[in-house]
């Protein structure tokens, strides 16, 4: 694996580049993971698939996006225009670092949202396998501040009432701007109707508020991943990403 | 990468370049930052080198505006470090341990670390200052806690004389299973908890190298038995504890640190601690 910093010098991003084990790959997959917390708790589940892609001679990049991991950036600053903007920036890069001409995209969760935002009707991307994507922001939004009211029960008994009003103003326990939360919310389904359907391959664990474009192929492999906890319990669902490396690597 | 306050640079070091982290430099004139210790923070439970909520991320970027250098590591095992099959536990800690310290040589030579890191990246800080010199500082949050002796005792006679207990038949069942759980040692976590004795031994080296501590427990540590500020001190034995030791105690904090005003105040308080190195 190589890892760098990359795009412009105050906002850079972090990548790690899978480089194909043997041979001279032509595919290059960039994965867009999920926010949030939902980053950390599959960060070694990505790394993992992204290590199979190399072993069977694909490129694979993985990156965070502005404010989040290893990348620059403070969370409460960016925006969900910026982290569109960094897939297209990470799609340049993973193709200048790679020499790749095939691209696809593996997008995860409300990652899926922002890919499908990103690409558009553009045709450089050959493929989007989409992890149990998200239908759309509002929802999305919701169901983490769900969450978070479930997980700080116990603690929201000892706090004082301005300690409580200001846990409100965390979605999932980040804090974000109003620009994120109303960009956040403007995200629809619509995102993923703009892409042509025989590009778009969904591979859903028909979690609770599981999501399917319509007319787009889905593999459904129950798994129980609880993206709806917003502890750091990690994802690492073997059959899923047994069933996404097929996804990825067929012709 | 260049930045006004600090840079960042990717490392992959030691044997097989095995071991994955990000060191973060302040953006100084060496000789105004060679004399300042450097911080290492270890990850934590099966998290990569961010920590939860990205909390590392911002210490080290906190403290290098401040002239701190650090590096956040994956240990093998987690995150972007492979795992190395023939060792296990504290022997894969060790091993860790001494190529972080070689690669930091390599840097900035024989420099003083601080050891920082939350649940079991505390545990083993504690572990490794001990045996190592060039420790002077512990950044521990909510490290293992061994509560006073008879703590466990009292937790079960509260319950027991408690007569909600026996109102509710389910609640017996629950409670002869509870009585059987709460007489047991606590429950291995992820990592190496240090013993009593490896606890105070860690300190104990900390004092006598003149070094400090910064011990910020959560509200989850009521649970291990801690009820008040200072009690690390006092149910270790540890001599002198106030005068090197600095121990805060966030009430109302998760364990991870879940919301941005613990983070917040965690890092203020940081800040606060680490000036005294300058």
């Amino acid at each position: 694996m190589e890892a760098f910093f990359f795009g412009s010098s105050n906002q850079q991003l972090f990548g790690s580049y899978h480089p194909p084990f043997s041979g001279a790959g032509q595919v290059l997959t960039v994965i867009c993971s999920p926010l949030f917390s939902e980053s950390a708790r599959t960060h070694s589940a990505l790394r993992k698939l992204a290590i199979s892609m190399a072993e069977i001679g694909q490129h694979v990049l993985r990156f965070d996006y502005r404010g989040t991991g290893d990348s620059f950036g403070e969370l409460e600053e960016v925006t969900i225009s910026d982290w569109v903007e960094d897939i297209g920036l990470a799609v340049r890069e993973g193709r200048e670092v790679s020499g790749s001409s095939e691209v696809q995209i593996l997008a995860v969760r409300a990652g899926a949202l922002l890919a499908c935002t990103s690409v558009g009707a553009g045709s450089e991307i050959q493929r989007l396998v989409l992890w149990d994507p998200i239908a759309d922001g509002a929802a999305y939004l919701q169901a983490i501040r769900r969450a978070q009211a479930q997980s700080l029960k116990s603690e929201f008994r000892l706090m004082s009432r301005a300690e409580r009003l200001e846990a409100t103003r965390d979605i999932g326990g980040w804090r974000v701007s109003e620009k994120m939360l109303e960009e956040c919310r403007a995200l629809d389904s619509g995102a993923y109707s703009r892409i042509p359907k025989n590009k778009l391959h969904v591979v859903s664990t028909a979690s609770a508020n599981g999501f399917s474009p319509p007319g787009v192929a889905t593999d459904v492999v129950p798994y129980p991943c609880n993206w709806e906890h917003v502890k750091e319990n990690v994802i690492d669902p073997q059959p899923v990403l047994e069933r996404l490396f097929t996804c990825l690597t067929k012709s | 990468m260049p930045n006004e306050i600090l840079r960042e640079e990717v490392l992959q070091f030691g044997n097989d370049a095995r071991l994955f982290g990000i060191l973060t430099l302040p953006s100084l004139p060496v000789h105004q930052t060679q004399k300042l210790p450097v911080f290492v923070f270890l990850s934590c439970g099966v998290l990569h080198r961010v920590g939860p909520q990205r909390l590392y991320v911002r210490l080290a970027r906190t403290l290098a505006q401040f002239g701190f250098s650090s590096l956040r590591v994956d240990l093998t095992g987690r995150g972007d470090s492979p795992g190395r099959p023939e060792l296990r536990n504290e022997r894969s800690l060790m091993a860790d341990y001494k190529e972080i310290v070689s690669i930091l040589e390599l840097r900035f030579g024989q420099s003083q670390l601080v050891l920082g890191g939350l649940c079991s990246g505390a545990d083993n800080a504690l572990m490794l200052a001990q045996a190592d010199q060039r420790v002077i500082g512990l950044l521990l949050m909510d490290p293992t806690f061994h509560p006073e002796d008879g703590f466990r005792l009292r937790k079960l006679f509260r319950r027991l004389m408690s007569p909600a207990q026996y109102m509710n038949p389910v609640n017996y069942v629950l409670w002869r299973k509870l009585k059987t759980e709460l007489l047991r040692e606590p429950p291995l976590m992820i990592g190496n908890p240090p013993t009593r004795e490896r606890l105070r031994a860690a300190f104990q080296a900390i004092c006598e190298r003149k070094g400090r501590a910064l011990t910020v427990f959560t509200g989850s540590a009521v649970k291990q038995g801690y009820t008040q500020l200072g009690q690390l001190g006092q149910t270790n034995s540890l001599p002198g504890y106030e005068q090197y030791c600095t121990e805060r105690f966030f009430s109302t904090a998760g364990h991870t640190f879940d919301l941005e005003q613990h983070r917040r105040r965690l890092l203020d308080e940081v800040k606060v601690w680490a000036a005294g190195y300058l």
